[in-house]
């Protein structure tokens, strides 16, 4: 009986000492999001009563000044839905965000001293940054990508990164997020004014010459740039990769052609427009490739590839030291005056015959006045003089037309060549000048491709 | 009656009085990197000290004081109540050279060759009885090291009838403490028994957030067949949990002082530790003693142990470093800019660290749930560092008195250990799956099971079995004769390693999966000692030992989490043509032991040598030469180590009147490398010959080399006491960084000396970081009643009184590695890369209670 009630305390006293410590069981706190969601209502109820003003991107982008850093000291909110992400690597202390989850109409990077946030400023969410004290400019001086940071260096032409810690206070996520709809373009439509936002380049594909190699070129420290190139047009464009993503060592897919989808900014120093992608999963090239049937820009600095035919006058079709790049090919009737010239350079032969649809583009630029170039198509030329040899139809292409400027290049936009699939076809530049106008042509980055 | 009744109560101060320092627990974490380690923690009956691993192997709080409680001796006494919360060690050595066992069997683990004393923490009732060897006197059932062993007797039958409760408060490693014990005595028929529970428990220790929370539960029975066979059965159960203590730079401490642990965060408005180590392994003990006659017995056990022993981090495959304290966070990251001071980047980190400053669980769940929204892996998780051990050992003793001067002590023993080591995740905070790839290189962690998703439950990073046997066989012959006692032991020892890869680690493909080798290692060993009585009051006493024995296993397998390297060699052979060999110790102690009315004592010169050791230690570190990169995750391996110990310590006691008595103490030691061992990096399959790392004369840090007592003890015939003492710590040293004591520290990458490199200025670099002195006053008192048949009392001790700051320990980080770029660290406003302290405790307190029927 004695040692029964013993054994009774010693139950009891367990019991009693049973009580709580920390425990090893928890689950998703119940305060996750609540203060950040707190100092959002506080920020849209302060845009409600006008405390503060909302601002869209390219408001924001306006307030960048050449050279500078611009500290925002009034009470000022941007939104944006963020497009891009540094889960891979590939980004570095930053993200971009865009007005719009579709349709975007322009973009603008974030600068932040915070890595992996993607796993809190995830693609597509909805952000709001409370400006005021932050900084709008470049982080590197003159590379075009403007950007909002947390201050501004010494020579007060380069922002810095937001500070993790301020960022919690200025930078809001909402709860909304969205699956952003890809800008779709072709890569001649890609400009500058696309920076930040996210675009699919459409009918894109690796440049030849680019087989078996990776992302990035094991030699490189920092980053490395693909070229890219059109199926359907000369546009090209350049890819960059970081050698801290998880895909550098990744082989580029030079087989096939298609989509590619990533964020338009600019490469460090700012002297080329350059894709980054989220993710190697936004590669998308699932046709074959699209290598032009024919391609010429001239940088072998000799008119090889085609039949150049005076027809009339002493001058005709050479290679010139300038272009879009240089070289290009040039044709002028001047010479010490006007002079009277007929001039032909045709492409040689390029096979349709397997194709269904084919597109010429070329580009151009026109100094001084004078007859108007002609392009035109044969089917059947021979090699002979084309004013009798074959069967020529005009084009109806675009021209440059601003003869003041020898700096106003412009695309010839997509010519139909499918009338002349299942055969061969041959392009013409006609040339032709009288004794009281001769103008300079230059043409570049011609291009055939077909399907 | 009276006079038995005081007698009584005196024994019983002195009992509690053995409680009264008592768990003075610091959960020392381990460092910074991954692949870290255990903390063993001291925790046994009376006392329980830390025993953390600094910078991994190079331990500053390793010491033994679990074991010299129970001592009679003043010193050992001294060591343990007094010096043992300055990590003290006795003579300067770690604890695996002091052998633990329960009822025969050696509880010294294989992987570190040290006791896990919270294995059977919580029990201080039915621990008591114990056979104390100091030295290196061995005991009957092993050889035993240079440092000691004790053997604890859990024989149900060795219980007086009775029980006993005690309740414990304290502001040091728990908040309270409850223990429960009942002894049957002998009963009828042969049969005893003894059952203990107790429960410790607390949110919080002296240091934030290290709560703790630990069950004990002991059952002992004995059947007594006859005089000549007796059984015993025991088992022990002690599951464990406990927060884990965070090591700091200065800065850190000096912006949130010496509490500040940064493993914590809030979690719904609670303190949730993310490093927890948790220890399951319960003991199971069979004993047969057989007296053969009168003159000779056998005993043999038998012991099992199994169960799990975890150690939770947080893994952040996809999101920054959670670390609060992480270099980048703190005001001298944003000094050091390179653009010279930004002061206010400075002012933001400092007012946030001070403000916040610990763990942000809110940011890691809401990455986790972001990253669910977009189907991505989580990027955080919390996970366990898991060492599942399954030991099995035998011992058995036989003793035989061949006459009244000669005794014969013969003992075989056997251990088979089978050591799970994996990482699983604990909890997925908030997250559906993870990548089991490595994301600094984007290897897989195992290629036999490529690209896997796992989630909570599941093991990843990696995988593997340890499979070590040890077979030993022990004897000894003891003369005693009347002025003249002597001994002599030897013993030969084989051990034999086998890891077994689990997953196969892609940067180590071919050298990870599967068995490896079979590493064994033959070890010898011979002790002898004489002890001359002048008289009984005077005693002299020489011991010295030659041993020879294996490294541990962590001693022994440079990376074994991913390949199946040992010390000396990699996948292509050898590295300095110096395969890994045992280790070979030496000691000599000289003992003057004293008995007079008034003083007792005892005064010892000892030296000890300890030749071709090993320590790998893991960390990241930047300017290495070598290397692809010229940042790595390393590990650095030095070879050969020799080191050297010796000193003085003594203790007496005075009892200068009937109810008082002064005691002092002393251990003035030196304790150093002797040689420049070879050090060598590995980091995967990649392995980098560095050369002689410079390290001898550099001290070995590990608690202070000179430590000195005073105190008095007053004991009232009214059944009270008090008692103060005033210890003073010199001659404390931070744990030297081998790799930057060798040629990689002024070479540059093209293996030429820096440009710049000046000699004067790096001696002053490399000079060895010595603690400031300090001094730590403890008090103690208590008093008790008879109420009938019972006993009540309680004693309580305040240590530290004056509240004095001192740093126990603390190791430099091995991060800035050459030359420049610890000239630039140091010269920058504020350390980045500063070496990392332990602080000993505040003024604290422990509160005992007890009730005994």
């Amino acid at each position: 009986m004695k040692l029964i009630n013993k054994i009774s305390i010693l139950a009891f006293i367990t019991l009693f000492a049973y009580s709580c410590v920390q425990d090893d069981d928890y689950s998703v706190p119940q305060s996750v999001g609540l203060e950040e969601n707190q100092k959002l209502v506080q920020l849209l109820s302060e845009i409600e009563n006008g405390s503060a003003d909302l601002m869209s991107i390219s408001e924001v982008k306006n307030l960048f000044v050449i050279g500078e850093v611009n500290e925002i000291e009034s009470n000022l909110v941007v939104k944006g839905y963020v497009s891009s992400s540094d889960y891979t690597g590939n980004f570095y202390k930053e993200f971009y965000m865009q007005d719009d989850i579709e349709n975007p109409t322009a973009g603008i990077k974030v600068s932040i001293n915070q890595v992996d946030s993607y796993n809190q400023f995830n693609v597509g969410r909805e952000v709001y940054i409370k400006l005021q004290g932050l900084y709008v400019g470049e982080t590197n001086s003159g590379d075009g990508v403007i950007a909002i940071g947390g201050g501004g260096n010494a020579a007060g032409d380069e922002i810095s990164e937001i500070s993790e810690n301020r960022a919690s206070d200025c930078i809001l996520r909402s709860s909304n997020s969205f699956m952003l709809v890809p800008l779709a373009l072709n890569l001649s439509d890609i400009n500058d004014s696309h920076i930040g936002v996210y675009v699919s380049a459409l009918n894109a594909q690796f440049s030849a010459g680019l087989d078996g190699l990776t992302y990035v070129d094991p030699d490189e420290d920092y980053d490395t740039q693909r070229d890219l190139e059109s199926c359907v047009d000369s546009g090209t464009l350049k890819l960059e990769t970081s050698a801290f993503s998880n895909f550098n060592d990744s082989m580029l897919p030079t087989e096939s052609s298609g989509t590619i989808t990533g964020i338009i900014t600019r490469d460090y120093f700012g002297d080329n427009r350059v894709m980054m992608l989220n993710t190697k999963d936004d590669v998308n090239f699932d046709s074959s490739r699209c290598d032009p049937l024919f391609a010429d820009d001239f940088s072998s600095n000799n008119l090889n590839n085609w039949t150049v035919v005076n027809v009339t006058g002493e001058q005709e079709w050479e290679i010139t030291p300038y272009g879009n790049p240089a070289p290009s090919a040039k044709m002028s009737g001047y010479s010490g005056g006007n002079n009277v010239n007929e001039d032909w350079l045709i492409t040689n032969t390029i096979d349709l015959s397997s194709l269904s649809t084919a597109t010429l583009n070329f580009q151009s630029v026109v100094r001084y006045n004078g007859p108007t170039l002609e392009v035109y198509a044969s089917s059947d030329y021979s090699g002979g003089d084309p004013s009798t040899d074959g069967n020529w139809t005009e084009l109806s292409v675009t021209l440059d037309t601003d003869s003041s400027s020898w700096s106003s290049w412009t695309d010839s936009g997509n010519i139909d060549l499918s009338s002349y699939t299942g055969g061969n076809v041959y392009i013409a530049f006609k040339y032709v000048s009288t004794s009281s106008g001769s103008a300079t042509y230059e043409i570049d980055n011609v291009l055939v491709v077909g399907e | 009656m009276h006079k038995t009744r005081l007698v009584l109560i005196i024994i019983l101060f002195i009992n509690f009085n053995i409680f009264s320092q008592a768990e003075q627990q610091v959960i020392l974490s381990d460092t910074i990197n991954d692949l870290s380690t255990t903390n063993d923690v001291v925790d046994l009956f009376s006392i329980s000290l830390s025993d953390d691993e600094l910078n991994d192997d190079t331990s500053a709080a390793d010491n033994i004081s679990g074991l010299l409680n129970s001592s009679m001796d003043v010193f050992y006494r001294t060591a343990a109540y007094e010096f043992s919360s300055s990590f003290f060690k006795v003579r300067g050595l770690d604890s695996d050279n002091a052998i633990v066992h329960i009822n025969g069997v050696k509880m010294n683990k294989l992987y570190n060759g040290r006791p896990q004393w919270s294995n059977w923490g919580g029990l201080n009732d039915v621990l008591r009885n114990q056979e104390l060897s100091n030295g290196s006197i061995p005991l009957k059932y092993n050889f035993g090291g240079i440092l000691g062993s004790n053997n604890i007797n859990i024989r149900a039958s060795e219980y007086g009838e009775g029980g006993r409760i005690t309740y414990s408060s304290s502001n040091r490693s728990y908040s309270n403490r409850l223990m429960a014990t009942y002894n049957s005595g002998m009963l009828e028929k042969g049969w005893a028994y003894s059952i203990s529970i107790g429960r410790r428990w607390g949110n919080e220790g002296y240091q934030d957030a290290s709560f703790y929370d630990s069950n004990s539960a002991f059952l002992s029975v004995q059947k007594i067949f006859n005089n000549k066979h007796s059984l015993n059965f025991a088992a022990i159960y002690a599951p464990n949990r406990r927060g884990k203590v965070s090591p700091n730079t200065q800065e850190v401490y000096d912006l949130k002082g010496i509490k500040y642990n940064e493993y914590w965060g809030y979690h719904d408005g609670e303190k949730r530790n993310s490093r927890v180590k948790r220890v399951v392994e319960p003991i199971l003990l069979l004993n047969h003693d057989w007296s053969i006659d009168d003159k000779s017995n056998i005993e043999t056990s038998i012991g099992y142990q199994f169960g799990e022993m975890g150690n939770s981090r947080l893994d952040y495959a996809g999101g920054a470093n959670p670390s609060p304290a992480y270099y980048q966070d703190l005001p001298s990251y944003f000094l050091a800019d390179t653009d010279g001071p930004d002061y206010e980047g400075a002012y933001i980190a400092q007012e946030n660290f001070i403000n916040n400053g610990q763990i942000n669980w809110n940011r890691i769940y809401d990455a986790n749930l972001t990253n669910n929204q977009a189907n991505l892996n989580a990027a955080y998780v919390l996970y366990e560092d898991r060492v599942d051990d399954t030991q099995l050992t035998i011992n058995s003793a036989y003793n035989r008195e061949i006459n009244e001067n000669i005794k014969v002590t013969a003992s075989a023993n056997y251990r088979n250990l089978v050591s799970n080591n994996f990482a699983e995740i604990s909890d997925m905070l908030g997250g559906y799956s993870y990548s089991n790839i490595d994301s600094f290189d984007y290897l897989d962690y195992n290629l036999l099971s490529p690209n896997s998703i796992v989630s909570e439950g599941d093991k990843f990073k990696y995988h593997y079995k340890m499979n070590a046997e040890e077979m030993s066989l022990f004897s000894m012959i003891n003369f005693s004769f009347n002025k003249l006692e002597f001994y002599v032991a030897g013993d030969i020892t084989n051990t034999t390693y086998q890891r077994d890869g689990i997953f196969e680690n892609e940067a180590n493909a071919g050298n990870s999966a599967g068995k490896g080798d079979e590493i064994s290692f033959d070890g010898y060993g011979v002790k002898a000692g004489i002890t001359y009585k002048f008289s009984g009051k005077h005693i002299l006493d020489f011991n010295s030992a030659y041993l020879q024995k294996a490294p541990s296993i962590r001693n022994t397998f440079t990376n074994s989490r991913v390949n199946h390297n040992v010390v000396g060699s990699d996948i292509n052979g050898l590295i300095n043509d110096s395969p890994i060999t045992e280790e070979k110790i030496m000691s000599f102690d000289a003992n003057y032991i004293f008995r007079t009315p008034i003083f007792t004592g005892r005064l010892t010169g000892f030296y000890s040598e300890v030749k071709d050791a090993n320590e790998i230690s893991f960390y990241y570190a930047d300017g290495l030469v070598g290397f692809e990169d010229d940042s790595e995750f390393i590990q650095e391996i030095l070879q050969g180590i020799d080191k050297k110990y010796f000193g003085v310590e003594f203790g007496v006691e005075a009892q200068i009147i009937p109810t008082v008595k002064l005691k002092g103490a002393a251990s003035i030691g030196q304790y150093t490398y002797d040689n420049n061992p070879y050090l060598y990096l590995g980091a995967d399959n990649n392995t980098v010959a560095v050369g002689p790392s410079n390290l001898e004369n550099y001290k070995i840090a590990g608690g202070p080399q000179k430590a000195y007592s005073v105190g008095f003890e007053y004991r009232d015939p009214d059944y009270w006491f008090i008692g103060i003492t005033s210890n003073f710590f010199t001659n404390t040293y931070v744990d030297v960084s081998p790799l930057t004591r060798t040629q990689n520290f002024y070479l540059a990458q093209d293996g030429l000396p820096f440009n710049d490199y000046d000699i004067s200025i790096a001696r002053e670099l490399l000079k060895q970081e010595k603690f400031d002195d300090y001094m730590v006053v403890n008090m103690i008192g208590g008093k008790s009643w008879k109420i009938d048949d019972y006993y009540v009392g309680f004693f309580a001790s305040i240590n530290n009184i004056l509240d004095q700051k001192y740093r126990t320990g603390g190791f430099e980080q091995g991060r800035n590695a050459n030359y420049q770029q610890l000239l630039q660290d140091t010269n920058k406003p504020k350390r980045v890369f500063g070496p990392k302290y332990w602080y000993g405790r505040g003024t604290n307190y422990f509160l005992n209670l007890y009730f005994r029927f």
